[in-house]
Order: C-alpha cells, then structure tokens, then sequence
C-alpha cells in the first residue's frame, strides 16, 4: 500500500488481519454452539454436580432446588430453612421450613406440580396422541445443589411422586468434555 | 483516464462481511454452550415397574441390590450375595448393633468428604455381583438423611458403568444402570 504523503488523506484502514481474527472466533463459536433445550442459570446457591452419565436432557418440567429456595419452571414456590448439620456441629445446612411441611408432603409444592401434570395431561389429550412428545409422562427435571442434604431432596421428590411426577432426570455437569 | 484505471488495483471492500460477522458473532455467543449438561434417569421405589411375572422357582430369586450411603461409608446389601459381600462370612451383629461398612472410608470410621468414599472399590465390588447376576440391572439407593446430593450422584455414576473395563466397541462395561432412590428412614 503506498504511503500517504504529508498532508495527504490517510488511505482505508487495512482489516484484513481483523477478519482473520474474526473468522477463527467464528469457527470456535460455531463449533461450542448447541441447543440443548435445558439451560442452568449458574449461581453460588446453585452448583450442579459433575459426572460421567451421557444422556443428553430433554424438556419436562424444571424444578430447581437450590440453596434458598425451590423453584418450579422459574417461578420460586417455597423459600428453605436453615437446620443444624448433624455431621459438622456449627454448621448449617438447608432444610424443608416444619411449617411447610405435612407429613413427608409440601402442599405448597404439591398444589403447583398438581396444576403442572393436569396442564400437561388436558394437552396430551388435545393433541388425541398425535405426537408422543406431548403425552403426559410423569418427567420432572430436576437440578439440585451439590450440596443439598438428601432429606430435603427426598421430600421434594416424595412431594413430586404423589403429584404424579414419578420419573426423575437429575440434570449434571457432563465431565470429560 | 482508461489506461490508469487499468493500472489501479482497489482493495476490496471487507466492510460488508465486516458487519456480517460483528452479528454473528453474539448470535452465537449466546447460543454457545460451555457447559455440557447430562441427565440420569431414576425412579421411585413405589412407581417403579411392578414385577408382573410370578416368581419360578427354578430361578434364582431377584439380588434386590441395595447401597447404603452413610457417614461411614458404603454398605451393599442383595439377596443370595452374602458370599460375594462377606468372602470371610458374614459378621455376626449384636442387637442394635449397625452393620459394619462393605466399602469404609478411605481415612477411617467417618468419611470426610466425596473422595473420601471408595468409588473404585464400590464399582469393583458391583463388578463382581455383575459376574454372579448378569442379569441384574436395579440397585436401590438408600441414602442417609444427612447425605449430600453430590454422594447420590457420585454412587449413581459407580453403579452404573465400570469406565475402566471396556468393550471392543470402546463403551464402558455396564453395570446396574437403573437406579431407584428409596426414601429412607425419615
């Protein structure tokens, strides 16, 4: 390119080395592009555990249980307690609030994944079993903290097994990838 | 004027695809994923399939696998595979005395943490009761209150595939791939 004389316009700026830096950052974009139907909001209070399962997730109703709260499709339906950890005196861990419990069951949760399953059903029905993917089949995916202590994890999943909700797909963290 | 437009070699224009790939690229920033996500299937107990077929009494009764998760560690529990479980025999218990790991911990009486469970040890064992029931595909977890999730997932990922035995098809041997959580004593 011929250099400018003093006082002359500077010629167009040259971005050819700009496009070949774009061109890999395309090529790397397009090769970690993917449209997974389940996505994970990463947080402190929600940390998915890794492992070596391969099964890619499917869409069903999401229930996140996470540090504070548990959440039903984004919509946060009970806030968690604070207990004592047995195995670390001092500590705390999280916990279903007595309050809300009856039983094993959380009514609060309950009444949701209830509505979740007659919602889903009245639309299997619509479709008159036209499409396998509508049909009602009792999926609920479901991410849990990695440190989530199983009784809480055992009374969600009581609460979602008598809300017809009986095939659980724990969502992890593929490793090795 | 004709003859020097001949001589003259314009750069071409890059702007275009310039802007074109200024798009594109938070396109699919957005859709990029670097985290890889997995699911693993499991059931509960009560809606779990239902043995239909009456039991032959020339079979071998079903293992009923059963894991126990606790503070001190991993314990195995089947029908018919005492002998696998217990090669120098089954301990004899007190009563109200629990029973002693299968897999202790690796540190001592209480495991401190994930990698203080003998996962290698654990998938070895089922490995083993694999040989003994081929047929076999269930085991039941029974985790202990105070368990953390990341145990069940940990002792989900050994039961289900020894990644260290492989096929020629380069898959990993299977082990007791459907797992069904029980509730546990509450």
């Amino acid at each position: 390119m011929k250099k400018p004389r003093r006082g002359e316009a500077p010629g167009p700026l040259n971005i050819n080395s700009m496009m070949d830096m774009m061109t890999i950052i395309l090529v790397f974009l397009l090769k970690s592009y993917s449209s997974e139907d389940v996505s994970v909001a990463p947080s402190d209070n929600l940390q998915l555990p890794f492992s070596t399962a391969e099964a890619a997730p499917k869409l069903a109703v999401n229930m996140v249980v996470e540090k504070g709260q548990v959440i039903v499709d984004g919509k946060p339906i009970l806030q968690l307690g604070t207990a004592d950890d047995p195995t670390k005196p001092g500590s705390k861990v999280p916990a279903v609030p007595e309050t809300e419990l009856q039983g094993q069951l959380v009514p609060k949760l309950f009444d949701v994944l209830t509505q979740k399953a007659t919602d889903a059903k009245a639309l299997g029905e619509r479709a008159g079993g036209s499409s396998k993917d509508l049909g009602f089949k009792g999926q609920i995916l479901m991410q849990v903290d990695k440190d989530m202590p199983f009784n809480v994890v055992r009374t969600v999943m009581y609460t979602a097994g008598q809300a017809q909700f009986g095939e659980f797909k724990f969502v992890v963290v593929k490793l090795n990838e | 004027m004709s003859e020097r437009r001949k001589v003259e070699n314009p750069d071409l224009d890059l702007t275009p695809i310039m802007n074109l790939v200024t798009i594109l690229i938070p396109t699919l920033l957005m859709a990029a994923q670097f985290v890889h996500l997995a699911v693993i299937d499991s059931t509960l107990p009560a809606i779990g399939q239902p043995q239909t077929t009456e039991p032959d009494p020339n079979e071998t009764p079903p293992l009923n696998l059963q894991l126990f998760i606790t503070a001190g560690g991993l314990t195995l529990m089947g029908t018919g595979a005492d002998e696998i479980l217990f090669p120098d025999g089954k301990p004899t218990l007190q009563p109200g005395e629990a029973m002693p790991p299968t897999i202790p911990c690796k540190s001592g009486a209480v495991c401190t943490g994930v990698e203080d469970y003998d996962w290698k040890a654990l998938t070895k064992k089922l490995g083993v009761l694999k040989d003994r029931f081929p047929k076999e595909q269930n085991v039941i977890l029974v985790p202990d209150n105070a368990v953390r999730y990341e145990l069940i997932v940990s002792a989900m990922d050994a039961a289900r595939a020894d990644i260290e035995v492989k096929d020629e098809n380069n898959k990993s041997r299977e082990l007791f791939p459907y797992v069904v959580i029980a509730g546990g004593a509450p």
